[in-house]
């Protein structure tokens, strides 16, 4: 509920500049609908992640913002460009790196950037500082006079980026920058991400949702072609409440068992058998960590009142209470209950 | 069109960069060559024998030779223009940047003919040879050069929507050999269907033989111009619709 204000408050407060807008998108494949009604905004300077499954059509809309396939209806403007009508003017504004970074093999990275640029328009006395410049961002002067064809999957995916940034345009869209890399490459690729953030507008996808926490201020989530989601990590977080409650006493185990499910609002409460030291000598008390989750009607006010009758409930059933948190969903709980369950959109 | 001559500059480079391109031209002159010997060979021992031909026409209109070697050259020449980008999926970037579909096809097209033309560039030296034993017609020797340019220009054509209909390159290659194939042959029908006939007309129009034999005499026809000009211009359009048209599909 309140994330759909949110973005409604987003979308007044950025509807003057904003970067990306997809009004009502819709892409079909024949029969098969790919995208599905999808309508969300970027506003300038924002790093947005594009999150779903795989086959959720997040290459498919990007490919459509990126001016390669045309939509089947509803419009998409970028930085004020009708996608459509003014297809040029908004590709000249897109840094874009496909899925699959096709390059041309037979060229050298020097030559592909330097060709790159001229075709994007870079004037020609500024070409070649143009190109070093992004050479440098991207992590590839290193292999400059090296054969696309010979590179290694890690460089041609910074190719792919240098590439995408050789016009120093206003907007990035970069498919899955990380997908194939090993964790190192992963670790450079983000760290190029976020020093991008600082001057450009980017939208990424990926399925990797470390990535999306490491580098991303706002996401965008769809599956089967349908928004999901949209706010920020935070709001994402909170559209699923904290799932429970984690209890560590010193007690018997089915005394502390027994007090935790006595509380009203507990559905289900279980012995986490890893967390918990037992021992078998009966003169010394278990330390025992209990997971307990909510039941499903409780609201997040009530939530704090039932902490606080647990502990006292535990008190009262003699346990020595040492450690009490509720269980905040990871994001990639809230991606699985937002991209498996039936699409509850905001709006 | 800003676009153009970054496309037309590394397409050239493509294609010079692979070995196809210098076999091709290799086998291109090689048999050019031979052909010349042949011919030359044969105006010096037949001497009178060979009537009012000169060996300029017969090198370029009365051989069947001449259509071969564009049989075997056009179809490996266009045939990766746009099947290759596709299957390797850069027509993605080449199509993201801010081009024109015209121009990226224009470009194309233009230096694959770029390349057509730098293979014929050598013969001329067939024509300082001749000049060395005898006198040589100019205007004939113009008008064969067109009719060489034209021909070609309209195959290379053929070829590169035939490159734009499919992401195979071999597929690409066999559609445009027998599209050349096809039309020569009904050129040849020309000789075997009865005068007067629909069938004879139709066939004598777009017969290439005959083309290059006229232009090989000095005779520029006007309604050849048109029927070349028809044979570059309408498949080059048709491939600009298939390029907006990827982007629906």
């Amino acid at each position: 509920m309140h994330v759909s204000i949110l973005i409604l408050i987003a979308t007044v407060v950025s509807g003057a500049q904003s970067v990306i807008s997809v009004q009502r998108l819709s892409k079909h494949y024949g029969t098969k609908i790919a995208v599905d009604d999808l309508s969300f905004t970027v506003a300038k300077g924002e790093v947005v992640g594009f999150l779903g499954p795989n086959g959720a059509g997040k290459s498919t809309t990007l490919r459509i913002l990126a001016g390669f396939l045309g939509m089947t209806s509803g419009s998409v403007e970028v930085c004020g460009h009708d996608i459509r009508q003014e297809s040029i003017e908004a590709r000249a504004k897109i840094g874009y790196m496909p899925e699959a970074v096709p390059l041309y093999e037979e060229m050298r990275v020097v030559e592909y950037l330097a060709f790159r640029a001229e075709l994007k328009r870079v004037p020609r006395e500024h070409r070649r500082s143009f190109v070093a410049d992004a050479m440098g961002k991207a992590n590839v002067e290193d292999v400059a006079t090296t054969r696309i064809g010979h590179l290694s999957k890690g460089y041609r995916q910074r190719v792919g980026l240098a590439d995408a940034l050789v016009a120093r345009p206003p907007l990035l869209i970069l498919d899955e920058p990380t997908a194939g890399l090993d964790p190192n490459q992963i670790r450079d690729v983000r760290d190029v991400l976020r020093a991008l953030g600082k001057e450009h507008t980017v939208l990424l996808s990926t399925h990797i949702l470390s990535e999306v926490e490491a580098s991303c201020s706002r996401v965008v989530v769809i599956a089967k072609g349908k928004l999901v989601a949209a706010g920020s990590l935070d709001d994402l977080a909170k559209k699923r409440r904290a799932a429970g409650l984690v209890v560590v006493v010193r007690a018997d185990e089915d005394a502390a068992l027994a007090a935790v499910r006595s509380v009203a609002g507990i559905a289900k409460a279980e012995i986490d058998d890893r967390a918990s030291r037992v021992s078998r000598d009966p003169g010394d008390p278990c330390v025992v960590t209990i997971r307990a989750s909510w039941s499903k009607t409780l609201d997040e006010t009530a939530v704090e009142g039932v902490i606080e009758h647990a502990v006292s409930a535990l008190v009262s059933a003699g346990c020595f209470v040492r450690e009490v948190r509720p269980v905040k969903s990871t994001l990639e709980e809230v991606f699985a209950a937002l991209t498996t369950s039936e699409p509850e959109v905001s709006s | 069109m800003r676009s153009f001559w970054p496309i037309y500059k590394r397409e050239l480079f493509a294609f010079f960069v692979t070995p196809l391109a210098w076999v091709l031209i290799t086998v291109f002159l090689l048999v050019q060559g031979m052909h010349f010997f042949l011919i030359v060979d044969h105006f010096a021992s037949a001497g009178a024998a060979s009537g009012d031909q000169t060996p300029l026409q017969a090198f370029f209109g009365n051989t069947v030779l001449l259509y071969l070697v564009l049989f075997l050259l056009v179809p490996p020449m266009t045939m990766r223009l746009f099947a290759e980008e596709r299957r390797s999926g850069t027509i993605e970037s080449l199509m993201t940047a801010p081009v024109s579909s015209a121009a990226v096809v224009l470009a194309k097209y233009a230096a694959v003919f770029t390349t057509y033309v730098a293979m014929w560039t050598p013969t001329v030296l067939y024509l300082v040879i001749l000049r060395r034993t005898g006198e040589i017609d100019r205007g004939v020797a113009a008008s064969s050069y067109l009719g060489v340019l034209l021909v070609g220009a309209g195959y290379l054509s053929l070829g590169l929507l035939m490159s734009a209909m499919t992401k195979s390159q071999f597929l690409a290659l066999v559609l445009t050999a027998m599209l050349i194939l096809s039309l020569f042959i009904l050129g040849v029908g020309e000789f075997i269907a009865r005068d007067g006939t629909l069938m004879h007309d139709v066939c004598a129009h777009v017969s290439v033989w005959a083309h290059m034999n006229d232009f090989a005499s000095g005779i520029v026809d006007s309604r050849h111009l048109v029927f070349y000009g028809s044979l570059i211009v309408l498949p080059l359009f048709v491939t600009v619709r298939a390029v907006d048209a990827w982007r629906w599909g």
